[in-house]
């Protein structure tokens, strides 16, 4: 909302006196206000390549120009082979996530402005590189397969449309957790998934915990078990770098802290229930 | 469950100042919190074998106060603190410290040898 609020705020009203004068002055003024900045970008393939190396280029800024623009003004007009990935350019996809200046971000909604005269433009860590800025993906969206990051539907649905007020606890639960865009910014940002390639990693989490919390879904405790491992949900060390990092303002801190604290109830419940029918925990 | 080995990630390696960019409050706080975890191995048996000693007591008292804080946050947190406000909460709990520190170092001023 505030970013949209932001655009709209610098745009130029349409149909305004000042737009049918064209001043000299001002094209002037805008001609010299275009300072160049110096780009860096990580080039070679995979990480550990002997190509690997950063090549800089000046780019001329303009107003409200994005790190994508930079990436599409040296790829058009300096070095064609420069290799990086976007697609919608409005920030609603997550492709065009990379590392800028140290920090994973979303290249389209990132601007230039009061980013300094260097920019470092880096591919996500935690990724193995294709090449340039190009990462591939594939371990993220396995460890999302792995934790099962589709609705089981329960067949309820067949019979009747599914009731879920939005003022329902479950809603509650599961709204501040559903708009990812599966960018992998949070995966990038985890120092977890860097020491424990295994890690199913904050997004997976964070779409296990919307799941888990869902009354359509007929997994229930058996998805709960699946993610809360030693290399699921208990791997978390409440960093909040995913929290902090992403552009979507999620927690899958949040979401992955909702999970152990199901298992933990869960836990309880069944050990106090073994109690009461007289037998060992877990028999 | 599969097992996704990727051995060959671009993570940066810890002694590199890239490694370390990326890290927000969250996180230098619980870095912070493993070194005084570990100071506080070294510096125990020392203060166990001579309790007398100043500056250890002044730093473990320093340490344990910071190892503490984290400690409540993470804590908080895990019981459905919100999020959102993790890092207010991560201020708060340092100016807590900060004046827990100082409480405790100097109540009792006869503990002291420097101030005796």
């Amino acid at each position: 909302m505030n970013e949209e609020a932001q655009i709209t705020e610098g745009t130029p009203e349409t149909g305004t006196q000042e737009e049918s004068v064209p001043k000299k002055e001002e094209q002037e003024e805008k001609a010299e206000k275009r300072p160049a900045v110096r780009v860096r970008i990580r080039r070679g393939g995979a990480a550990g390549d002997p190509e690997e190396r950063f090549d800089a280029f000046q780019v001329e800024t303009g107003p409200r120009m994005t790190v994508l623009d930079a990436l599409v003004a040296v790829q058009s007009a300096q070095e064609p082979t420069l290799s990086f990935r976007y697609s919608c350019r409005v920030g609603m996809c997550g492709t065009c996530a990379l590392k800028v200046n140290g920090r994973p971000a979303w290249a389209c909604r990132t601007r230039l402005e009061g980013l300094g005269d260097e920019i470092t433009l880096e591919p996500l860590t935690n990724f193995p590189v294709l090449s340039d800025l190009a990462v591939d993906m594939s371990p993220f969206f396995e460890k999302m397969k792995r934790a099962r990051g589709w609705l089981e539907p329960t067949g309820a649905a067949e019979k009747a449309p599914a009731l879920i007020a939005p003022n329902s606890r479950e809603r509650k639960r599961i709204e501040p957790h559903i708009e990812c865009i599966t960018c992998g910014i949070c995966y990038a940002s985890c120092s977890i998934v860097g020491h424990d390639s295994d890690y199913l990693g904050p997004a997976a989490l964070n779409r296990a915990y919307t799941l888990v919390n869902d009354s359509r879904d007929a997994l229930g405790p058996e998805r709960l078990l699946e993610v809360c491992t030693e290399d699921g949900a208990w791997r978390c060390h409440s960093q909040y770098n995913c929290t902090e990092s992403c552009p979507k303002g999620i927690s899958p801190t949040g979401a992955i802290k909702g999970l152990k604290r199901r298992a933990v109830s869960g836990g309880v419940r069944r050990f106090a229930a073994s109690i009461f029918r007289g037998r060992a925990p877990g028999a | 469950m599969t097992s996704v080995k990727d051995p060959v990630t671009n993570k940066p390696p810890v002694w590199k100042i890239s490694a370390w960019r990326s890290m927000y409050p969250g996180m230098w706080s619980w870095v912070l919190q493993r070194l005084s975890a570990l100071a506080l191995i070294v510096l125990f048996p020392i203060h166990v074998m001579n309790p007398y000693i100043d500056s250890v007591r002044i730093t473990m008292l320093l340490l344990v106060v910071w190892h503490a804080m984290h400690g409540i946050k993470v804590i908080l947190t895990d019981f459905g603190f919100p999020d959102r406000h993790q890092r207010k909460l991560l201020w708060v709990l340092c100016v807590v410290g900060v004046a827990a520190f100082f409480w405790l170092a100097f109540m009792h001023k006869e503990y002291w040898r420097f101030m005796a």
